[in-house]
């Protein structure tokens, strides 16, 4: 589903921040990209969601060569990812309905068949009683719940979360996690950018699959074992 | 096809939400095209109404053409055969002093001032009315008869409309100046309005392009914005400019009654009232259209 060859990725002016990085995540696997801050993480889940391309080697989504897309063609690859960013992106301009409604716009879902997803998405995150609220009267574990709710709204394969339990307790963070689990089980694959080993063991035990772990070092790919 | 209207009606409809959560300032706007549009679109109807009264008046103009006092009647027929053989006369007619001094008679009031004079003050007189209306073939006309002998004095009557003429033209190329002036004034007004918009909405820009927008997504609600602003502003200037003629109209009349003409200034017709609407609704298009396309607010 999505393939890294040989995948180097600098910003101008300053050092790599992803250097020769190669692998691939197959349908359905939840994955973990670890490594300390600064390592390349965000930059690796950039890459994957079509938002940066890569300086050199070939990003393939889908069969699709990133850096070969037009310009044109890049938001309607996007649209297969769910994102959940680092720092939520919630628009603070309007309540959590309409922070859910925005994908959907994008999409070109609106009128009753929107309000059925958003509501959906909304109840299995557990903030269906919260949909006029808005977001920033959110504690910071329900602005969380609502960011993964706008990002599985338009039902995407691929769910890409970036440090989804960073400033959470642990058991907000559990019952996050617990989501994503979720998620993979019905099939979507799960990219969770994370620093702590906690996130890791905390699914482990709950779970009996097997989850991949990419962990970078200063950008540097230093192992891809499946984790048992 | 219906998801394209729909989703065009969604963005219709969140355009028109926005304004309604800023009333004060979408009024402000709207208020501030209004007025800019309304000043040339009165002057135009103001020149426009001129224009037709003076046309109406120059198709009447003729030559008055004086005869000496004391001619004598073979004068009288070699002036008519001149008029007769000329080729720039159209027709002409003969108004001896007596006919003349009836016909004041009739026409005025002061019957009694006039009796009081002593014999007939008044000439007799050709009155010629020219093939051409031109003011160059005019004055050679006038020209060519007031070298002939017994003719005492030729009379353009028209000259004072011709000169208004002039004036008239020069209004129109003021009006048309004035009008692209602040046809720019406009697109800088509109443009940075929606420049503001863009900037207080840049997070959900941002968002959006992250979560695979297209630009034309993210553009259509400001190029909507900008050619509501125009819109309204244009149905504003039209109201304006009509509000005025109005008032303007009220006086109007009245000179025109003492003038004994019918005469009041009409608004413009229909046709030019949806153009000036479509031309509103293009400048705020456009000044949209350039603003979100400046590379440092690019949306």
């Amino acid at each position: 589903m999505i393939t890294f060859d040989h995948v180097t990725k600098r910003y101008p002016g300053s050092n790599e921040a992803i250097t020769n990085v190669s692998f691939s995540i197959e349908q359905g696997e939840l994955v973990y990209v670890t490594g300390h801050s600064g390592a390349g993480k965000s930059t690796l889940l950039k890459l994957i969601a079509a938002i940066e391309r890569p300086t050199n080697g070939t990003v393939l989504i889908n069969n699709q060569n990133v850096s070969k897309l037009k310009a044109t063609s890049l938001p309607y690859i996007r649209r297969m990812f769910g994102l959940v960013f680092q720092d939520h992106k919630l628009l603070y301009d309007r309540n959590c309905y309409h922070n859910v409604a925005l994908p959907l716009a994008i999409h070109g879902i609106t009128g009753i068949d929107a309000a059925k997803r958003i509501r959906a998405a909304l109840d299995k995150v557990g903030l269906l009683n919260k949909e006029k609220a808005m977001p920033i009267t959110l504690s910071g574990g329900e602005q969380q719940r609502l960011a993964i709710a706008r990002a599985v709204v338009c039902r995407p394969s691929i769910l890409i979360a970036d440090e989804p339990t960073g400033n959470l307790d642990r058991n907000y963070a559990s019952d996050i996690l617990q989501l994503f689990t979720a998620f993979k089980q019905v099939g979507v694959t799960v990219v969770i950018a994370t620093h702590d080993a906690l996130g890791q063991s905390n699914s482990e035990s709950q779970t009996n699959y097997q989850n991949k772990v990419l962990h970078l070092n200063q950008g540097k790919l230093i192992n891809s074992e499946a984790m048992v | 096809m219906k998801g394209w209207l729909i989703q065009h009606a969604q963005v219709f409809k969140q355009v028109l939400s926005r304004f309604s959560q800023h009333k004060l300032n979408t009024l402000l706007i709207c208020l501030s095209i209004g007025v800019t549009l309304a000043l040339p679109s009165i002057l135009y109807m103001v020149l426009n109404n001129l224009n037709a009264l003076v046309s109406d008046v120059k198709s009447e103009s003729h030559l008055s053409v004086f005869l000496t006092v004391g001619h004598d009647e073979t004068a009288v027929q070699t002036i008519k055969t001149a008029l007769e053989n000329n080729a720039m006369v159209k027709s002409f007619y003969y108004v001896n002093k007596e006919d003349a001094l009836k016909q004041l008679l009739e026409s005025n009031n002061n019957n009694e001032a006039i009796s009081a004079l002593d014999g007939n003050p008044l000439p007799d007189a050709f009155f010629v009315e020219p093939k051409n209306l031109d003011s160059e073939s005019i004055s050679t006309l006038k020209n060519q008869l007031s070298s002939m002998d017994a003719i005492e004095e030729v009379i353009v009557d028209s000259a004072w409309i011709t000169r208004l003429n002039y004036l008239l033209t020069l209004g129109k190329k003021a009006m048309f100046i004035l009008t692209g002036l602040l046809g720019f004034a406009l697109i800088a007004v509109i443009g940075n309005t929606i420049r503001m918009q863009v900037l207080t909405q840049r997070d959900e820009i941002e968002l959006s392009q992250l979560i695979g927008a297209t630009k034309s997504f993210i553009r259509r609600p400001f190029l909507y914005a900008g050619a509501l602003y125009g819109l309204t502003g244009g149905v504003l200037a039209l109201t304006i400019s009509w509000l005025v003629i109005l008032f303007f109209n009220q006086t109007v009349k009245q000179i025109a009654l003492n003038y004994h003409v019918d005469f009041s200034l009409n608004f413009m017709s229909f046709s030019l009232a949806v153009t000036t609407l479509a031309i509103s609704t293009a400048i705020g298009w456009l000044a949209s259209y350039v603003s979100i396309s400046l590379p440092k607010n690019q949306a």
